[in-house]
């Protein structure tokens, strides 16, 4: 009997040393005079810049100490609001889009950055093509923007080649770009070529559109305007030009592999594939160039999404935090991540050399990128809004419905009206 | 008395305790919440039956998934029951191989989901899959789009879960039928019963218990469905196979309306224990305990 009350009192004393071991100093922060700024972010570990411009900024601030919390990258977005949810401190926030951000904001996860924009006499909005007047809500600017992404049309210089047929330009409309995919077009069962691919997404078509700011997803009264990009991708699918969306779903294929293995001729993606392809492609010459609209828009605008990164709202060193993102997503953190072709929300003429010069380090790369990268005006893909995850939900919706033909394109669009302007009275 | 009271007690505690902590008081909290609104940023707000008015009048999305989830549930449920009885006496037979045929069946239970999802995805592939290259050889020009026609996603889903299924509640009813006293067969054929009236008056109601747990596994499981949805088709096309679940996640984790789904939530909840009510009011009457 006492041996069974002393194991007792001894596993008891064991359970609580080891909880109370749980439970540190949490003043550590002062580490003989060092700031620790806690920054979220995805994907920390398999990315090499990031790494590379963490240290170069700690390097110009010895006192700042970066302490990076990471997340995977699948359930970011759900595990950071989740985090903010319970208060944490996060000095950095990194986002994975607009929708993302307009979510934080809603909640009161991120604080405005106006005050610090004016008071940061090196900070030029002007850098940023527009963007940072985009990444505001209630005329408050929320995010600056880290890496920005433009859709292009990116095509297989071989497979034209080949086919003697002259490469894609920039301004063309949808009849062009459907009666071109269709003479790239060619062989039968696995041999098959496909003059185009359109990837599952609703904003692979809605795009199209978005760019020449003929729709925008907060005014249902653009969104007849989609009516004819619809007919005319599912024209392509009908006459086998690209691949079924149906097939596409149920196989999960990914819109890389299928350009990586020129089993397309041509696909419209954003400019993030660039780097994909830097790495990965080394046995054909690929080109890019604007994507087709029915405006008569030549490369003049560009569309894409937008990686923000902001200040958290229960951050302990924001002062710190803007010292940290003025860095990054100014122009010594654009020119680490311009050398692996991804683009950085800022923009600058060393930045457009460094794209220019791609091609002298991979071969495959084309000339003169800088071409639909110094553009005039830059379209957030989706705009800043409390309700734009649900808006996008639908259109997502919507979007299966009209390319699954389970339902016309007049009838899809309708639906689409419908819903969001319901939602948006809600 | 005390002390054995004590040390019972003691052995139950951690497992009330997990219990308690994480399924009872989250239940409690989230029946607070459906009477309030909250995003998870700013300050809990209480507006009483706002969420059911807006559940019951205004979101059509509710209504399509409620539809949803009967559809699935009132397919899925009586085909599983009968096809694994059906397995379950075919597999009670003294036939050569009997042992390999009842691992094959039970396989597609063990497998994971996610790998049973996916190849039968690839089987059913409205351009590529083997099944409508079948159908087409077999002369039907335009067979069933399958997962990408909101037609048949619901069935090609159906598909999935029964296969998945039935050879778990096989072999519940295997061990079912081995309690059946074989006497009772052997008077049933000495009177000139047939298979179908041995079946009938002898097999069915001497598995009434059995039948009455697995009917109340299948619908319970039926109506929380949601991984299978969730990575087969998203719910789509459109909404055809957006169940009850999947709703509840989106409205929680997309739309961050928390209050909103935990309402939906409870009336989830009340739906499946209302059903269970009345298979326990119904089991009286319809069991037979030999």
């Amino acid at each position: 009997m006492n041996k069974k009350r002393v194991g007792i009192a001894l596993f008891a004393g064991v359970l609580s040393i080891g909880m109370l071991s749980g439970c540190g100093d949490e003043k550590k922060d002062a580490k003989g005079g060092k700031t620790d700024l806690k920054v979220a972010i995805w994907d920390y570990s398999t990315t090499e810049y990031y790494k590379t411009m963490f240290d170069a900024f700690t390097k110009k601030n010895p006192d700042i100490n970066i302490e990076v919390v990471e997340f995977s990258a699948d359930e970011y977005d759900n595990t950071v609001t989740t985090q903010l949810g319970g208060k944490q401190d996060f000095d950095v926030v990194f986002t994975k889009g607009t929708p993302a951000l307009s979510g934080l904001i809603a909640q009161g996860h991120v604080i405005s950055l106006d005050d610090y924009i004016k008071n940061d006499s090196d900070f030029n909005k002007d850098n940023y093509l527009g963007l940072i007047d985009q990444l505001t809500m209630d005329d408050k600017v929320y995010g600056v923007p880290f890496r920005k992404d433009n859709n292009l049309l990116f095509y297989n210089k071989d497979l034209f080649d080949k086919a003697d047929v002259p490469y894609p330009e920039d301004g063309m409309n949808m009849k062009e770009y459907h009666e071109l995919a269709e003479k790239m077009t060619s062989g039968t069962g696995n041999d098959k070529v496909y003059g185009a691919h359109f990837h599952t997404w609703a904003s692979n078509v809605y795009d199209l559109a978005r760019r020449p700011e003929a729709f925008d997803q907060l005014d249902t009264d653009t969104y007849d305007n989609l009516k004819p990009y619809y007919d005319e991708v599912l024209a392509m699918q009908d006459e086998g030009a690209i691949q079924d969306y149906g097939a596409l779903k149920s196989s999960n294929i990914h819109y890389s592999g299928v350009f990586y293995n020129q089993q397309t001729s041509m696909i419209t993606i954003g400019t993030w594939f660039i780097n994909n392809l830097l790495e990965n492609v080394t046995d054909f010459n690929w080109g890019v160039c604007s994507t087709p609209n029915n405006e008569g828009m030549g490369k003049d605008n560009a569309v894409g999404g937008v990686t923000p990164v902001s200040i958290g709202a229960y951050a302990k060193h924001p002062d710190e935090a803007w010292k940290f993102i003025s860095y990054i997503c100014g122009e010594e953190g654009a020119e680490v991540i311009a050398k692996t072709g991804i683009l950085p929300g800022y923009n600058s003429d060393k930045i457009n050399q460094i794209f220019d010069d791609l091609p002298k380090t991979y071969e495959n790369a084309p000339e003169n990128l800088s071409n639909y990268i110094d553009v005039d005006k830059y379209v957030i893909e989706q705009r800043m809004d409390p309700k734009i995850k649900d808006i996008e939900n639908i259109l997502t919706e919507e979007h299966s419905e009209i390319m699954t033909k389970s339902i016309s394109v007049d009838e899809g669009v309708k639906k689409m009206k419908e819903r969001v302007s319901e939602l948006q009275q809600n | 008395m005390k002390k054995k009271n004590l040390v019972a007690y003691s052995f139950i505690l951690p497992n009330l305790l997990g219990f308690f902590v994480f399924t009872f008081i989250p239940i409690i909290f989230s029946l607070l919440l459906s009477f309030c609104e909250w995003d998870s940023g700013n300050p809990i707000k209480f507006v009483g039956l706002d969420n059911f008015v807006t559940m019951f009048t205004k979101d059509k999305s509710f209504w399509i998934s409620l539809k949803n989830t009967l559809y699935y549930t009132v397919v899925t449920v009586p085909v599983t029951l009968v096809l694994s009885l059906f397995l379950a006496i075919l597999m009670n037979k003294p036939i050569k191989g009997r042992n390999f045929f009842r691992s094959v069946l039970f396989f597609p239970y063990v497998a994971s989901l996610v790998a049973v999802a996916v190849v039968w995805m690839a089987l059913f592939n409205p351009d590529r899959g083997p099944i409508n290259g079948i159908l087409m050889a077999l002369g039907v020009n335009n067979p069933p789009r399958w997962a990408a026609s909101t037609t048949w996603a619901m069935p090609t889903i159906i598909g999935l879960t029964v296969w998945k299924g039935m050879g778990y509640y096989m072999i519940v009813y295997l061990a079912a039928l081995q309690g059946v006293p074989k006497e009772l067969y052997e008077a049933a054929a000495l009177d000139g019963a047939s298979g179908w009236q041995q079946f009938r008056n002898v097999t069915w109601p001497n598995v009434t218990p059995t039948t009455f747990f697995i009917l109340m596994m299948l619908l319970v499981s039926a109506f929380k469905s949601y991984d299978t949805m969730y990575i087969t088709t998203q719910g789509g096309p459109g909404e055809a196979t957006k169940v009850l679940a999947y709703h509840i996640y989106n409205s929680a984790f997309v739309s961050s309306k928390f209050g909103y789904a935990s309402a939906l939530s409870m009336v989830l909840f009340v739906i499946v224990m209302v059903v269970t009510l009345i298979q326990f009011k119904g089991e009286k009457r319809f069991t037979n305990y030999l």
